[in-house]
């Protein structure tokens, strides 16, 4: 157990960026990592002794993510859609910064294209670990990948000098 | 041969096979198009992991920390005041709510706020006020509201500036911390000429950062939780920051 807890000190940026990509802002993403550690302490168990641990972990913040989804419901999806129907304020000084663009765009995609993204483009895994962490087949991974990637060209537009 | 966007993101993504690979790479090199498109998908890849990838470099916050290390439980300060319940309207607010919230809060200021904020009987360098039970900030903390830009804060200043931002009807925020012995955290939003505080709790964590996410991620949960609930769209950034000064605040 100490050998997991300090593992997972160490991955704990990494949780946390991937958490930022799925939730709605920095502090659900928190709290999502935070239910993923506790989560992951009570089961640690289940981690088999050559399954990569990052991966693992990342099942878990997706289903801490899936059941938070849930609970939320209907208010929640209503309150995430007025929440990105707004604009980000201050038009008057030019574009916002391109960190925050591509956020804003990340934010406005479906939840498995999201979590696609966040999984391939974000964290730099392998399709395969990917469609894993997703329990989908890789087909189904990159095809949401695909999509996932024209929606983001459309909304981003042509960048000069990229 | 003709290459499909899949199949140019999976380039992209280090995941075609050598020969796919090969083939992509030869008509590459006769097609300037088709080279411009695979640009395009790299270029994607790598703006979205630039976006995020400042979170890896934001100091962790306590509480994951010690979730993960398994530090004793109940740590956190949680003795917070949170202004419940706060009005939908402000303009609908009943007066006879806010003589009950005026009760409450002088029943919980008291004994938790007032002591530490008054040092001295003369209380005129309070940073926050109670007037009509509503909770105003005063000296220091108001003028700190007003003045100081989070992008430049004097070191050692008695107030440190953490988030702005818009409510969605355009009113402006912002997060604070008075350093102190017993540091407080809150947030207050503008209000005519003076700062209305939406929220307070005692126990400021250490200053992690300076950006406005890390300044986020450092403020205790009710405080994070305010700003959650009120926030619109992105926190201002220091241009937005010191255009908002220059207005006064004003919408």
């Amino acid at each position: 157990m100490g050998e997991l807890r300090t593992e997972l000190v160490e991955l704990l940026p990494r949780l946390r960026r991937f958490a930022r990509v799925l939730a709605r802002n920095p502090h659900d993403a928190d709290d999502l990592v935070q239910t993923a550690i506790e989560r992951a302490l009570a089961h640690a168990r289940q981690l088999r002794a050559d399954a990569p641990l990052a991966g693992w972990l990342f099942g878990i913040v997706r289903h801490a993510w899936i059941d938070e989804q849930r609970s939320r419901g209907r208010r929640g999806r209503l309150f995430a859609a007025a929440e990105a129907a707004d604009e980000v304020a201050d038009p008057a000084h030019g574009a916002p910064l391109d960190a925050i663009a591509v956020q804003d765009a990340v934010a406005r995609l479906p939840d498995e294209q999201r979590l696609a993204v966040a999984l391939v483009l974000v964290e730099g895994l392998s399709y395969k670990e990917a469609a894993h962490i997703m329990e989908v087949p890789i087909g189904t991974l990159t095809s949401r990948l695909a999509r996932a990637r024209d929606a983001l060209q459309a909304l981003l537009g042509e960048r000069d000098g990229a | 041969m003709t290459f499909s966007e899949e199949t140019l993101g999976a380039y992209a993504d280090g995941e075609l096979d050598a020969a796919t690979r090969a083939a992509l790479e030869a008509a590459m090199s006769a097609d300037p198009r088709l080279a411009e498109r695979v640009a395009r998908q790299r270029a994607l890849r790598a703006r979205v992991q630039d976006a995020f990838a400042p979170v890896l470099a934001e100091p962790l916050p306590e509480r994951l920390l010690a979730s993960a290390r398994g530090a004793a439980a109940g740590q956190r300060p949680d003795n917070v005041i949170r202004l419940e319940p706060r009005p939908r309207a402000r303009w609908s607010w009943p007066q006879w709510s806010a003589i009950a919230a005026s009760l409450v809060l002088g029943a919980l200021l008291g004994p938790l706020l007032l002591g530490p904020l008054l040092p001295g009987p003369p209380a005129g360098n309070a940073p926050v006020d109670t007037r009509a039970g509503r909770m105003l900030a005063s000296g220091v903390l108001s003028r700190a509201l007003s003045d100081q830009l989070a992008s430049a804060q004097p070191p050692g200043a008695p107030v440190q500036i953490g988030v702005s931002f818009r409510e969605r009807n355009g009113t402006y925020c912002r997060t604070f911390i008075v350093q102190g012995a017993s540091p407080l955290a809150g947030l207050a939003c503008r209000e005519q000429s003076a700062w209305r505080v939406e929220a307070l709790a005692r126990g400021a964590p250490a200053p992690g950062g300076t950006a406005y996410r890390q300044a986020a991620s450092a403020l205790p949960r009710a405080v994070a939780g305010t700003l959650d609930e009120l926030i619109a769209g992105e926190p201002l950034d220091a241009a937005g920051e010191a255009a908002a000064r220059e207005r006064g605040w004003h919408p």
